[in-house]
């Protein structure tokens, strides 16, 4: 008996060149390139691990536009045994309450699972909410922020990444993991597997395969809204020019506006 | 409960009244975060007029329910068990739901720690309720009580205002070292309600097999931050800013490239994906500004910039700026607050 992995992944616009448009203040999708969230391909490599060494089935899962396909296609030629895209134009606006409905729903279709693996955040929103909130609608515990995971008889042992310290965390399958950012080296796609990956192709399930309602999903069922936008100001300050022969002077200054204090202070 | 199911909009929203906080603790005590929570939920609390429920969960939390009401805390509600010493997904994320849904608050804030998001999430699809992430502006409209919870976006070059109408709560993590820690109140009033509870043994398989502690370098209540960045050149400069950050009393930072590099250890780490810092003095070493590091300081009250480059970003967000070798620079201040010190006769000071 091999184990079931699900891989849940999100293409996302490239951070390093992200537009935004002056008169709407939202992001300029024709401008910006796509790429698969960073994270989400550890989280992939994190699979793949587990299936070279107990042996696994890993199916991917997003859920996306169109576009998305390259990434679908790239996470097959990494070697992914099966790729799944939910897209629909009823799933577009979803904030994180609905995206995490979508994938639950998604993966409970597909079937068994014993693992699912997603990155700890994306980093177009980076709220890291959606793992646990298909964890929560699948009804199973989660082990998140992991910088290691292994499995054993029935449980995936864990280590989490806290601020303060490092957690070793046993727990019983089914159960979802959070993967954190370059916790792995993805390995890269091979010419060999892209082709067969192009040849084999990923399957596109809309609402109604996955046996969704539209106003559940997307913009209408998403508790929260955006109400506006606006670009983030700063406070002005002086970049007051101190030369090197004043820096006596600025001392002074700082210990006169009780910026430094001569006693300690808590 | 769980179940794959919509979010329904509560039918009577105008029932569900006062702030609730979730106070995150490591081995039953308060972290910083949760203070952070008690400070902003009470601002918000006393602009519509209702009161301020801290939620503590441990295995002996007594004494941190006292902690909670001394800085203003109305209501502490809480629940103890031997298995709840450790935090753990799904006895936290139960019972903190059956809180909210006998107690129907208007408003939950969670610390957007790694702890706080992983409950966070689980309660809101729990609920039923709409959850934004990771907020460094919280504010509430005072006549219709809607939570105005604003986050930066887009590479935080904007600020999103995002609004829950009709569900509830409205949730919101807050962002960690971004809402000051309140003063005590004097004379402090609170209620404190701890229920013993056992929770179902289903919920509770996982196992915590060790807690590694880190020896953190806890930047976020630091009085000065001295920071250094690539303008070093080595990983040995971070000995001179070692050296200023003594003298000051303060501790050191890092710019990301610089913690890449291994120059220092992450823990030093100032920004986006490390420690945010708020001193009253910040000084930035060798550091050009990216974006990344800039969220992690810009709230500092003075910030003193030092780099050769005169066009460097960081110079937008600084007080005052040396456009000058590091290597003169920092010696330079070192030797005249010794200066300055000694004129005033006093004894070095220590770490803050």
């Amino acid at each position: 008996m091999v184990l079931e992995i699900i891989v849940m992944v999100k293409q996302v616009p490239d951070s390093q060149e992200v537009v935004i448009d002056p008169v709407t203040m939202n992001l300029n999708r024709s401008l910006t390139r796509n790429v698969t969230n960073r994270a989400d391909e550890n989280a992939l490599e994190a699979a793949l691990r587990l299936k070279d060494s107990v042996g696994a089935n890993v199916t991917v899962v997003s859920m996306g536009p169109p576009q998305a396909e390259t990434t679908m296609i790239e996470c097959l030629a990494r070697g992914a045994d099966r790729a799944i895209l939910a897209s629909d134009r009823f799933f577009g606006g979803a904030d994180t309450y609905p995206t995490g409905l979508t994938l639950a729903a998604t993966i409970s279709k597909i079937g068994k699972f014993d693992i699912i693996i997603a990155g700890e955040e994306t980093s177009d929103s980076s709220t890291g909410h959606v793992g646990p909130g298909v964890a929560e609608f699948l009804d199973i515990d989660q082990v998140t922020y992991t910088s290691k995971v292994e499995y054993k008889d029935g449980y995936v042992i864990a280590e989490r990444e806290l601020e303060d310290g490092t957690e070793v965390v046993k727990v019983p399958t089914p159960v979802l993991v959070t993967v954190l950012l370059n916790s792995n080296v993805p390995r890269r796609q091979t010419l060999r597997r892209k082709i067969d990956a192009i040849r084999k192709g990923f399957e596109v399930w809309d609402h109604d395969r996955i046996g969704l309602q539209p106003e559940w999903v997307g913009v209408r069922g998403s508790p929260t809204i955006v109400r506006r936008m606006r670009p983030i100001k700063e406070r002005e300050r002086a970049a007051k020019k101190i030369e090197l022969s004043a820096v006596g002077d600025l001392v002074k200054e700082l210990y006169e506006k009780n910026v430094l204090k001569l006693e300690v202070d808590s | 409960m769980a179940g794959i199911k919509p979010a329904t909009p509560a039918s009577k929203p105008e029932e569900y009244k006062n702030v609730f906080v979730y106070l995150e603790t490591r081995d039953d005590r308060l972290l910083r975060p949760a203070l952070e929570m008690i400070g902003v939920g009470k601002k918000i609390a006393e602009k519509v007029n209702e009161k301020l429920y801290c939620i503590l969960l441990g295995g002996n939390i007594r004494d941190q329910a006292k902690e909670a009401v001394s800085y203003g805390c109305d209501v502490v509600l809480g629940a103890e068990s031997p298995a709840l010493a450790t935090y753990r997904t799904l006895p936290y994320s139960h019972i903190i739901a059956d809180f909210v849904k006998e107690e129907k608050p208007n408003i939950f804030l969670i610390p957007a720690t790694r702890n706080g998001r992983d409950l966070a999430s689980r309660i809101a699809v729990r609920c039923e309720a709409g959850v934004t992430a990771d907020c460094t502006e919280i504010d509430v409209e005072q006549d219709t009580r809607i939570l105005l919870a604003n986050r930066p976006t887009y590479g935080e070059s904007m600020l999103a205002e995002i609004l829950c109408k009709r569900h509830r709560p409205q949730m919101a993590t807050a962002r960690p070292g971004i809402f000051p820690v309140p003063e005590k109140v004097k004379s402090a009033k609170g209620e404190i309600r701890i229920r013993e509870i056992s929770p179902d043994k289903a919920i509770l398989k996982k196992e915590i097999l060790e807690y590694r502690k880190k020896n953190v370098v806890d930047l976020t209540a630091a009085k000065v931050v001295v920071s250094g960045g690539m303008g070093l050149g080595k990983p040995d400069g971070f000995k001179l800013i070692q050296e200023l950050a003594d003298e000051l009393g303060g501790v050191v930072g890092a710019s990301r490239p610089a913690v890449d590099m291994g120059w220092i250890s992450r823990d030093h780490q100032v920004g986006q994906t490390g420690q945010t810092v708020r001193p009253r003095l910040y000084v930035a070493v060798g550091i050009s500004g990216k974006i990344q590091h800039i969220m992690g300081m810009k709230n500092s009250e003075t910030i003193l910039s030092i780099n050769t480059d005169p066009n460097a970003e960081i110079f937008k967000y600084s007080d005052y700026v040396i456009v000058d070798d590091l290597y003169k620079a920092v010696p330079a201040l070192i030797q005249e607050v010794r200066k300055y010190k000694s004129e005033k006769q006093v004894a070095p000071t220590e770490p803050s």
